[in-house]
């Protein structure tokens, strides 16, 4: 562990500037449907202590869509899953709070609050029983969350097929999951996660083992059930062009922190983050064709440790000395958006500026002026 | 294709393997290296050209083979089983199966029982409970029953159950109900003659025959206990980490609806072909169980008919244990049918 201070940035030397909390939702009135914060959940293997998700914060007000993006080990499907209670051992929340209408969640609060958050996963082929019917499981569903049986029970499922868009619904009901194609499994899934009649939907990769064309189908069914039941939606992917599309503010996740947040137009208008500045630069059709599409090199670390650093500087083109010593935390750089870059800490670019770092440049840990404001914090 | 059309035609398809089998059984007798001629004529008679001629006539081995072929197997499928050679010589096949055949399946027939009933809920729960002191117990003792070799058990477990009143404090023969007969020997079946009913309408006799087999059973099914108890146990550590379980819970089904409803039924089909092996490993490989405690059953009489080439005899039995394979298959087939909806009736 360290002093406790550590963790503590420079902020007397930021001025002006304000560091938004994850609260500052509060201020707009009321709570928000769902408030997560310092959620940090480990995975605690023989070797060592995996921080799938560190110290994240987010809110979600009603009938908003929030994105999470960012690549495959950034911890967002863990995320997901601690939002529904679903960690198990080796898994374990180890700080934060999740707050669902003000009630806390964790702790074992779940099971009062099933249904009122549901979930999509990402492969549909998986996510119902292969041995009990389509209707079986909605109609499971339905009796916990709405206590409807029989005819009911039924009738509602029905309308619930036909309403995710799966024709000759009456008849489908009674079929086995694999007797649906990819897409139709998917709609049935949504189907199953409504019937809980929830308020807020995570949707964990939804459409990513889907193809183009039936990805683009759910999409307007998640959008069309958002509008008709005034539904929550955190949308998780790893695909920008699909965030740009559903999302109304967005969080870049990387190796389980949230490194960027914004409302959907600001980030992708003026990403203030590298990480997003190199997401949004690695979409395809975002290039002068022939030219090679750029990427990020290298890739997302296990985060082990508390950082002290920041994760994502090893593969920053913009990386400086301090990066390798301070751990950034959000700060504010425009309306309803952070950052957590030390590019926007005036402490560190009236000292380094954003200069690229030489490869042999990187510094002495114990080098004098930002060893000293890294130990004296805010407090 | 509904139920019954797809039974229909497993039952088809099985008269090609039930043709087949027994073909190869008369080919191995009349053409191989067993001559039962010669069986017939050993003790003290002198083997001269014309009693071993006349011993060939006797049996029928003088005819052109394909004739004998052809009068061996209508005869075979016209159920008319004829006399034995060799074993008990003269004896009619038909009744001597009969006789056998009942305490072969009586035993087989527990020892899967008790195997399933104990190997598979002591695995379901090793599963749930999965690195758990309970289910390290559960799991050590399970392979201890696989390892320990059927023939060793018998003659252990037989020796404590004869001298069950010093070793046990209670007198094995007369523990619950009498048997007069001691620990060994045929499980008294002769009461369901001509009325299988009796089965349920005689349970006093049913019971003195269920108490008798069960030591044998108890140590046949041992292995496949063990077996049946390790793979239920995987079983369900797969299912339970399956997605739709963690759907389940997100969706607020209980915790024990989860477990009987979600998980239970999708372990159970790699459990299916486990059992139905086992049942006919059980029923056809009982020889040394049954030597052991003293039971006539098929096992030893076939072994003792195949070596002497005894034709009548080993053909009708293979012809038994064909259709008893045959029909294991089938009810396999239709428990996967029932157990996982994903097994369709076409292309099987």
């Amino acid at each position: 562990m360290r002093p406790d201070g550590a963790r503590e940035r420079p902020d007397a030397a930021t001025g002006g500037r304000e560091r938004p909390d994850a609260g500052s939702a509060r201020a707009d009135g009321g709570d928000p449907l769902l408030a997560v914060e310092g959620l940090t959940t480990v995975f605690h293997t023989d070797k060592e202590t995996i921080r799938a998700v560190d110290d994240v914060s987010f809110v979600v007000r009603a009938g908003e869509t929030l994105g999470i993006v960012g690549e495959s080990g950034s911890g967002k499907s863990v995320t997901a899953r601690s939002v529904l209670g679903l960690i198990d051992t080796p898994g374990v929340i180890e700080a934060g709070s999740i707050r669902f209408r003000g009630e806390e969640l964790t702790g074992g609060n779940w099971d009062a609050h099933r249904g009122d958050v549901s979930i999509v996963f990402q492969d549909p082929s998986n996510s119902l029983n292969p041995v009990y019917t389509v209707g079986n499981q909605i109609r499971e569903t339905l009796r916990i969350h709405q206590g409807l049986r029989g005819r009911a029970a039924r009738e509602e499922a029905v309308r619930l097929l036909e309403a995710v868009g799966i024709p000759d619904a009456r008849r489908r009901i009674s079929e086995y999951p694999h007797q649906f194609s990819g897409g139709m499994r998917q709609r049935a899934v949504i189907a199953v996660a409504l019937a809980c009649d929830p308020d807020l939907l995570v949707c964990d990769e939804p459409t990513t083992a889907l193809d183009v064309t039936i990805q683009a189908q759910i999409l307007e069914l998640l959008g069309r059930l958002q509008r008709e039941e005034d539904l929550a939606i955190v949308f998780i992917t790893h695909d920008m062009g699909v965030i740009e599309e559903t999302a109304d503010r967005v969080n870049v996740m990387y190796a389980g922190e949230i490194v960027e947040s914004a409302p959907v137009d600001a980030l992708f208008e003026s990403p203030q983050h590298p990480y997003t500045r190199g997401l949004l630069a690695s979409i395809p059709g975002r290039t002068v064709s022939g030219d090679r599409l750029p990427t990020i090199g290298g890739e997302v670390p296990t985060p082990t440790t508390e950082p002290a650093e920041c994760r994502f500087a090893e593969r920053c083109p913009d990386a400086f000395d301090a990066c390798e010593r301070v751990h950034p935390e959000a700060v504010r750089v425009g309306p309803d958006h952070t950052a957590a870059c030390l590019l926007h800490e005036e402490a560190y670019e009236h000292e380094d500026g954003p200069s690229r770092r030489s490869a042999d440049g990187r510094g002495d840990p114990t080098d004098g002026a930002d060893a000293a404001t890294d130990g004296g914090g805010l407090g | 294709m509904n139920r019954l059309k797809y039974i229909l035609k497993r039952v088809l398809m099985a008269v090609p393997v039930l043709w087949l089998g027994t073909s190869m059984t008369w080919f191995i007798i009349y053409q191989g290296p067993v001559d039962p001629a010669a069986n017939l004529l050993s003790g003290s008679e002198r083997l001269t050209e014309t009693k071993y001629e006349a011993a060939r006539t006797e049996l029928g081995l003088d005819q052109p083979p394909l004739q004998h072929y052809v009068d061996w197997m209508w005869s075979l499928f016209t159920l008319d089983l004829g006399q034995t050679w060799l074993i008990y010589p003269g004896s009619s096949v038909g009744a001597l199966v009969l006789d056998f055949l009942p305490r072969t399946v009586w035993l087989g027939f527990w020892s899967v029982l008790i195997a399933v009933c104990v190997g598979i809920p002591l695995g379901f729960y090793a599963g749930i409970r999965s690195n758990t002191v309970a289910d390290y117990i559960a799991s050590v003792s399970g392979i201890v029953w696989r390892a320990m070799p059927n023939f060793w058990l018998a003659v252990i477990l037989l020796a404590v159950l004869v001298g069950s009143e010093s070793l046990l404090g209670f007198d094995w023969d007369s523990f619950l109900i009498r048997l007069p007969t001691g620990v060994t020997g045929n499980p008294g079946l002769s009461y369901m003659a001509g009325d299988p009913l009796a089965l349920f309408t005689q349970p006093r006799d049913t019971l003195a025959a269920i108490k008798k087999v069960l030591p044998a059973a108890v140590v046949l099914g041992s292995a496949s206990m063990g077996n049946e108890m390790r793979i239920g146990r995987t079983a369900v550590l797969e299912a339970k980490n399956e997605q739709y379980v963690e759907f389940a819970r997100a969706r607020g089904v209980s915790g024990r609806a989860i477990v009987w409803k979600h998980v239970f039924r999708n372990a159970l089909v790699p459990l299916v072909p486990v059992i139905t092996t086992e049942a006919f490993l059980l029923i056809g490989g009982s020889v040394l169980v049954e030597s052991v405690f003293g039971i006539n059953g098929m096992g030893k009489l076939f072994f003792d008919a195949a070596i002497q080439g005894d034709l009548p005899l080993v053909g009708s039995l293979m012809f038994v244990f064909i259709v008893l394979l045959l029909s294991i298959n089938l009810a396999q087939d239709v428990l996967y049918t029932l157990i996982d909806p994903r097994v369709g009736y076409e292309g099987t």
